[in-house]
């Protein structure tokens, strides 16, 4: 399979970078799966999983919501968290799950709930990666 | 005897206050050291998300949005970086002049403040400051900067103001740190100097649209920013601290040596009265 350059960083700490022969994004018009080649665009993500097929490895990992700019040369990844199933602390996640359900019930602005709902589903997002897909 | 007395006394001030000083510049050197290496990793990040935007804007000119339009009036809110502590050297008093100097020049503005000394020196000024964010000076979290570019962005949806721009202090290397004022908002492509890396030609496609890209783009692109620049500053306070403590040490070791000389050549000079007393007593007696 065609290769490309994929980066992925967050403010924090690079990601992944090198070559990867696909990658599936949750971006916000529905999930899209990026290959060699693919036309140059921008898109914008919302919190989900990104799977990463890099030397016939298929992988998932957490992103937060973000943005995917495609280039010929490159592809780059930016969101605010990027983490292996192994890195979540799940814990953390359930409780910020319980967290953002109460503030849902009880926001008192559109841009509120745009916030709470956000925070939601970081963490239903979270819970669905450290527990392999399945829920 | 109360002169050598004294001497001894303030010796041993002297020896304390160095003893604070030391630990203080042990202190920041770890804590820059640390505050270093985020920033090295953050570095990436920010060139990368700030080459990305110019090149959108670069090969998309007809998007209209707010966030990269010049509203057509001239109210200004700063967002002024400084730090909790003084002891630092001329780290606060730098910065804060440079930001007060700047909004002499433009009329209207909000102030949002991180950093004690900073709301201090506003207060001092007769300066109303609108927020406040005194937790995110000295050791920087994504979350503070999430914060922060909630609340700004907030005021900006509303209207209240048509730019924001940000004074901090840029950390070139370990001896040299210099305070700068940057924009914000509204993002404007001469205001961002990186080089695009690409230089592909032809229209990039949005999915869903550019406003929604935008739309997530410009607050992940703020976030990122922000915690930069919270970052930089704090690695030039840490260093700026090392480097003023040390001086401290160094004055403290002039100081101590110059006392103890002192203090010897006054407990001689006392032994040598006591003697000459002693020997003139005797002369006198023992005839």
């Amino acid at each position: 399979m065609n290769k490309f350059y994929l980066e992925i960083i967050t403010p924090e700490k690079v990601f992944f970078r090198g070559e990867a022969e696909s990658v599936n994004i949750p971006s916000i018009g529905g999930a899209c799966t990026i290959m060699a080649g693919h036309q140059p665009m921008v898109f914008a993500t919302e919190p989900g999983t990104i799977r990463i097929t890099a030397d016939g490895v298929t992988r998932d990992a957490f992103m937060s919501d973000g943005f995917i700019e495609v280039r010929p040369d490159e592809t780059i990844a930016f969101a605010e968290a990027v983490e292996w199933p192994e890195d979540i602390d799940e814990r953390r996640a359930e409780e910020a799950r319980e967290r953002a359900e109460e503030m849902v019930r009880r926001n008192r602005s559109a841009a509120e709930y745009q916030l709470n709902r956000l925070a939601l589903q970081r963490a239903f997002a979270r819970l669905r990666v450290k527990h392999g897909g399945k829920r | 005897m109360s002169d050598t007395a004294e001497i001894k006394h303030r010796i041993k001030s002297v020896g304390d206050t160095r003893q604070i000083t030391k630990a203080m510049e042990l202190i920041s050197v770890a804590k820059m050291r640390k505050a270093i290496e985020k920033q090295a990793v953050n570095a990436a990040y920010f060139n990368s998300v700030r080459s990305t935007i110019k090149d959108i804007m670069r090969h998309s000119a007809d998007i209209r949005h707010k966030y990269l339009m010049h509203r057509p009036n001239d109210r200004t809110a700063y967002i002024v970086i400084a730090g909790d502590k003084g002891m630092a050297g001329a780290f606060n008093h730098n910065v804060l002049s440079m930001a007060w100097e700047h909004m002499q020049a433009h009329p209207v503005h909000y102030v949002i403040t991180v950093g004690q000394m900073a709301r201090a020196f506003f207060e001092s000024k007769h300066q109303a400051v609108d927020l406040e964010f005194t937790h995110a000076a000295t050791n920087p979290t994504l979350h503070d900067a999430r914060g922060i570019t909630r609340d700004v962005l907030e005021l900006y949806d509303r209207n209240l103001m048509d730019e924001v721009v940000v004074v901090f202090t840029r950390m070139h290397s370990m001896a040299v740190q210099k305070p700068e004022a940057v924009r914000l908002l509204p993002i404007l492509e001469e205001d961002i100097p990186e080089e695009v890396r690409s230089t592909f030609t032809g229209e990039i496609l949005y999915d869903p649209s550019p406003r929604e890209v935008l739309n997530v783009l410009v607050p992940q692109y703020l976030v990122g920013m922000i915690y930069s620049v919270l970052i930089h500053s704090s690695a030039s306070e840490h260093a700026a601290r090392m480097l003023a403590m040390s001086s401290a040490n160094k004055n403290a070791d002039k100081m101590l040596e110059a006392l103890n000389l002192e203090y010897n050549r006054s407990r001689q000079d006392a032994i040598t009265t006591e003697l000459l007393d002693l020997a003139s007593g005797r002369s006198a007696d023992g005839r």
